[in-house]
């Protein structure tokens, strides 16, 4: 039990080494250095919320498009940064693993840490903004935005893992990855909202754990003024398995790794 | 002690499978200095990845029962486009080490100088063996495992590799691959040969030498 502990505590003073480590071979230490973690999020939905708000009408389905825009992009964000830094991380992270207690588990769980934390600050940050310049109201259920998001985490966290593990041991993964992540968008649940499909097609949509998340955020933001369709259940042992599916697929990558 | 059982590590090349180490079985104890010696390609560097728990074995396992140095070779270790002070305050992190006291002695080990604020991708391979040689004194391992990088620094960095860890830590096992005979005859104890992916433990140092010349 004593030694559990320790390798746990072993693990996350790695992981947070990482952490450290990764900001600044990312960012470097000039100019505003590691606030670009939260600044290249910050960027990207402020800059499709200013554009759409300009472009479309401002209620879309009855919905204020601003917060449709940013319901949907900070999870869309979110998901698409972890899968990127999933692909071949760790062969760019080679080195590293001549440390013993450096992992591959821990290379990903670095990475991802530093894009949830980034997306989600981003997502605060623009959301606070956008309050305060009146163009989106604060959530009717913020317990229900919570709840989407944790979900989303940790289906971030699994697609990471899933990418990451694949991506090393096929170059046909590592390459059709961005592909995948753009024909993946309409399943990502950032543009539509399952009621505005017609009936008969609402079942595609709602086999992606993603559309279950965004639901969830925007049920918990607009209220009783949507209808979300969400499954709980569903979204557990989906996301759940994807997870159990990257988590073990991860551990045993190190075969496959080629250290120089 | 280091116990290696039935290690075999198979590698996937263009022809198909080749086996790199076929059920190679040996010990460490603690102060023993072990030389490993074989022709270019022989596996030396990749058993030393598998004793460092760098790489994984096909099959076989690996019983540590003292503390193991990462594989002291001319790459890894290192994230290139980082300076070494970065580098070292990584490594601080993750071995527990306090940095500022660490950074001191590595700064008069290796005697870098202000090239320790430098990415080490600029380093010449004998600045980075100083900076990789002095961090893995200061963490203190109970066993060092050496891929030929002592011989890549100058006269007095040599010296100090002898003064601080064959006459102070003299205690300390050791691995070590080197294609120099006399440090072998020199450092070592023990030794082995690597060859047709087979690894054979010699009676002495100087049965290896004259098993190696005859290769």
């Amino acid at each position: 039990m004593g030694s559990l502990v320790n390798v746990a505590f072993l693990q996350i003073r790695v992981v947070l080494a990482l952490i450290m480590r990764e900001m600044h071979t990312r960012y470097g230490r000039e100019n505003i250095g590691f606030l670009w973690v939260i600044g290249e999020p910050i960027l990207f939905c402020a800059g499709v919320a200013l554009m759409w708000t300009a472009m479309r009408p401002a209620h879309e389905h009855g919905l204020p498009v601003t917060a449709i825009v940013i319901t949907g992009y900070v999870p869309l964000t979110m998901w698409r940064h972890c899968i990127m830094r999933g692909v071949k991380a760790f062969e760019s992270n080679g080195a590293l693993l001549f440390h013993r207690q450096v992992t591959p588990l821990d290379i990903i769980t670095a990475r991802v840490a530093l894009e949830v934390l980034g997306t989600l600050m981003a997502g605060l940050i623009v959301s606070l903004a956008a309050m305060a310049i009146g163009v989106m109201e604060a959530p009717v259920d913020i317990g229900l935005v919570y709840l989407g998001l944790a979900y989303h985490v940790v289906f971030s966290y699994a697609s990471a893992l899933l990418v990451a593990a694949l991506s090393e041991k096929s170059e046909v993964v590592e390459k059709s990855i961005s592909v995948i992540s753009y024909l993946s968008l309409p399943f990502s649940g950032t543009f539509t909202m399952v009621d505005w499909v017609p009936q008969n097609f609402q079942w595609i949509l709602l086999l992606s754990p993603s559309v279950h998340n965004v639901e969830m955020i925007r049920g918990g933001q607009f209220g009783p003024g949507v209808h979300p369709h969400y499954n709980i259940a569903f979204d557990t042992w989906t996301t759940g398995l994807m997870l159990v599916l990257g988590l073990s697929l991860t551990l045993r990558v190190r075969r496959h790794i080629v250290v120089q | 002690m280091i116990r290696c059982i039935d290690i075999v590590k198979d590698y996937h090349v263009q022809q198909g499978v080749r086996r790199v180490l076929d059920h190679v079985n040996f010990e460490v104890q603690r102060g023993q200095k072990l030389g490993v010696l074989g022709r270019n390609g022989a596996g030396k560097s990749t058993l030393i990845k598998i004793v460092g728990g760098v790489e994984v074995a096909t099959s076989g396992h690996i019983e540590r029962t003292m503390t193991v140095s990462w594989p002291l070779a001319f790459s890894g270790a290192f994230q290139g486009s980082l300076t070494g002070l970065d580098n070292l305050r990584f490594i601080c992190r993750i071995y527990g080490l306090d940095y500022p006291s660490t950074w001191r002695y590595v700064d008069d080990f290796a005697e870098l100088g202000r090239q320790l604020g430098e990415p080490v991708k600029t380093y010449s391979s004998g600045m980075r063996a100083r900076l990789a040689f002095a961090l893995s004194i200061a963490i203190e391992f109970e066993c060092y495992l050496i891929d030929e990088v002592i011989m890549v620094g100058d006269a007095r960095f040599y010296q100090r590799c002898q003064d601080e860890l064959f006459t102070k830590r003299s205690d300390r096992a050791l691995i070590v691959v080197s294609h120099d005979m006399n440090f072998i005859r020199d450092v070592c104890d023990t030794a082995a040969v690597i060859h047709d992916s087979t690894f054979t433990m010699c009676g002495s140092v100087t049965d290896a030498i004259d098993f190696y010349h005859a290769l």
